[in-house]
């Protein structure tokens, strides 16, 4: 299947804002890579809030057409498909958000957003085939079908929630996973078995995950390929290896270095300066004179 | 030992009662916090950390309960007192001016229709009316302790950043120079930059001003970077505590080694 491939090209996104010199704020400039479906991979996208990055996720799903650019799959602009066209786009190409609370209809067992998506994508012939499709798929993905099946979301932990819609994405089968911050809410046993959920699909079901992030930790222990973006713009592109070992934008270096490392013998010993204010320049500086932490 | 300490925990014990029996949540807790100290909580989601906070800060909830133990706090010029028997009146003028709270998930703890000048005077003036006379240079004074310009204190939180709110509410916490700041899991899902930056001016409280905190969190790399000493929560119990460096190069307990390997590190360490 090599027409799986999304595509862009020179994406551009522009939204109204005031106090800006224009009345615009570039979200992205001209962003431009390729995602492969074959071979399989993971490719990291890094950058802080504000980057651009939940934007481009936004643009490869569709929900925003970008100002400028394009975004094709199989060589056709998604935002002109047919309708069956576009349905198979959406079938190929699921997401996993960042907030395993809000996905869910607080009113509806969780049973109902993998019983939407058996029918939706006609997944199963008879109920029996459907209960024991989201049974293995459960399995899939360490939950016990018993102790989360008829539950309501707030029933659920935040790990659990988030291995049900990757449960979802097991029933699905996508060429492509947009996951956008999927785990910044979990803490790191919870967040090191979802990464591992992740690496797993690629290896068995041939699954392509953009995965997006700010924790540059998480990208090291995906590995695949990373790309950094900063001010809506992708600064730093390469295998995780060679970007983590040999930055070479000062971006980079500054993410790099501000990851907080658990070893107190090797604490910082410069100070950042990180202008915050959401007009502002976001890049940081180092403060001139430099002064242990502690 | 027991003269520098500004708490001291014993025998804790919080139990949550559901219709499935029990949950000890907090079982059999000693634990002291020395003034002036960074004390690290480490563990894992459902290990009792944040149980253990809000049970000393009097926030716990039904069916939340705390069974058994004490926790004397050692307020500056008063007399100790225990955490979990105080009510009423004297537990409302302990809160604030003796013992803080920094919480987690700071986005929804500011007032959102009031400048920030207006939420330091309302807890500034609530707990210590005679600061009136030179209120705006206090307020000024503490937020360059976080490293925040004079204007913020005309904005709304809308306008501020997670980063900027995060440190308005540490400038609120330590207003009144309290004995001790809870701060529970103080950067979790923030940029790493940012988180540095909060870290700093965490590290910067009780460098510059002496402030004693007890900052929770999952993250060991948070401890590693800013704490004196951590203390690691497995299932309700205190499985380990001890000197950062100790800790770090040599757990004492199987799961705190877990812990510290749960952390992807990252190759390089840019200089």
């Amino acid at each position: 299947m090599t027409d799986k491939v999304i595509e862009l090209r020179g994406v551009q996104q522009r939204f109204h804002a005031r106090g800006t010199p224009d009345g615009y704020l570039t979200a992205v400039q001209d962003a431009s890579f390729t995602l492969a479906a074959d071979p399989p991979q993971v490719v990291s996208l890094v950058g802080q809030s504000g980057s651009g990055k939940s934007t481009i996720a936004r643009n490869v799903l569709g929900l925003q057409k970008p100002t400028a650019g394009t975004v094709t799959y199989g060589g056709k602009d998604i935002f002109n498909l047919s309708r069956a066209e576009y349905d198979e786009y959406r079938k190929n190409v699921q997401p996993v958000f960042q907030d395993p609370y809000s996905i869910f209809n607080p009113f509806y067992r969780v049973d109902r957003v993998l019983w939407k998506a058996v029918k939706k994508f006609s997944l199963a012939s008879t109920r029996e085939a459907g209960e024991a499709l989201i049974e293995e798929s459960l399995k899939a993905v360490s939950l016990d079908p018993g102790r989360v099946l008829g539950r309501y979301p707030h029933q659920l932990s935040g790990g659990q929630r988030q291995r049900i819609m990757l449960a979802r994405i097991h029933m699905l089968r996508p060429a492509f996973v947009i996951a956008d911050e999927p785990v910044s809410m979990l803490d790191a046993q919870i967040r090191k078995m979802f990464l591992d959920i992740l690496l797993d699909f690629q290896r068995e079901h041939r699954m392509t995950t953009l995965f997006i992030t700010h924790d540059l930790s998480t990208v090291y222990y995906l590995g695949g390929q990373v790309m950094v973006i900063t001010k809506g713009v992708i600064v730093e592109r390469g295998p995780v290896s060679s970007v983590m070992h040999e930055p070479s934008h000062p971006y980079t270096r500054l993410l790099l270095d501000s990851i907080p490392q658990p070893d107190p013998a090797n604490r910082w010993t410069t100070r950042i300066k990180v202008d915050e204010s959401p007009d502002a320049d976001t890049t940081a500086a180092e403060a001139p004179e430099p002064r242990p932490l502690l | 030992m027991s003269e520098q300490a500004v708490l001291e925990v014993s025998g804790l014990e919080v139990t949550y009662s559901t219709n499935r029996g029990d949950v000890r949540a907090v079982q059999g807790l000693d634990l002291s916090v020395r003034r002036g100290e960074i004390l690290g909580v480490a563990g894992e989601s459902g290990s009792g950390k944040s149980t253990l906070a809000v049970a000393l800060l009097r926030l716990l909830k039904p069916p939340g309960k705390v069974t058994a133990g004490s926790a004397i706090f050692h307020p500056k010029g008063r007399s100790p007192v225990d955490l979990l028997k105080v009510e009423g009146e004297e537990l409302r003028v302990l809160r604030w001016s003796a013992l803080s709270y920094l919480p987690q998930g700071s986005q929804s703890s500011l007032n959102p229709v009031m400048r920030v000048e207006d939420q330091f005077r309302d807890v500034i003036l609530e707990h210590a009316p005679q600061r009136k006379e030179a209120l705006s240079e206090l307020i000024h004074r503490l937020l360059a302790q976080v490293g925040l310009e004079p204007r913020v204190t005309r904005m709304h939180p809308h306008e501020l950043s997670g980063g900027m709110k995060q440190r308005v509410l540490m400038a609120i916490c330590v207003a009144l120079e309290p004995d001790l700041v809870i701060a529970d899991e103080p950067t979790t899902a923030l940029d790493v930059t940012i988180q540095r930056v909060i870290l700093q001016s965490l590290a910067d409280l009780r460098d510059d001003f002496g402030v004693t905190l007890m900052v929770i969190s999952h993250d060991m790399g948070v401890h590693a970077q800013l704490a004196d000493r951590v203390a690691v929560m497995y299932e309700g119990r205190l499985v380990e505590v001890g000197d950062v460096h100790q800790v770090f190069k040599d757990p004492r307990h199987e799961y705190t080694r877990q812990l510290i390997e749960s952390i992807p590190r990252v190759g390089r360490r840019a200089s």
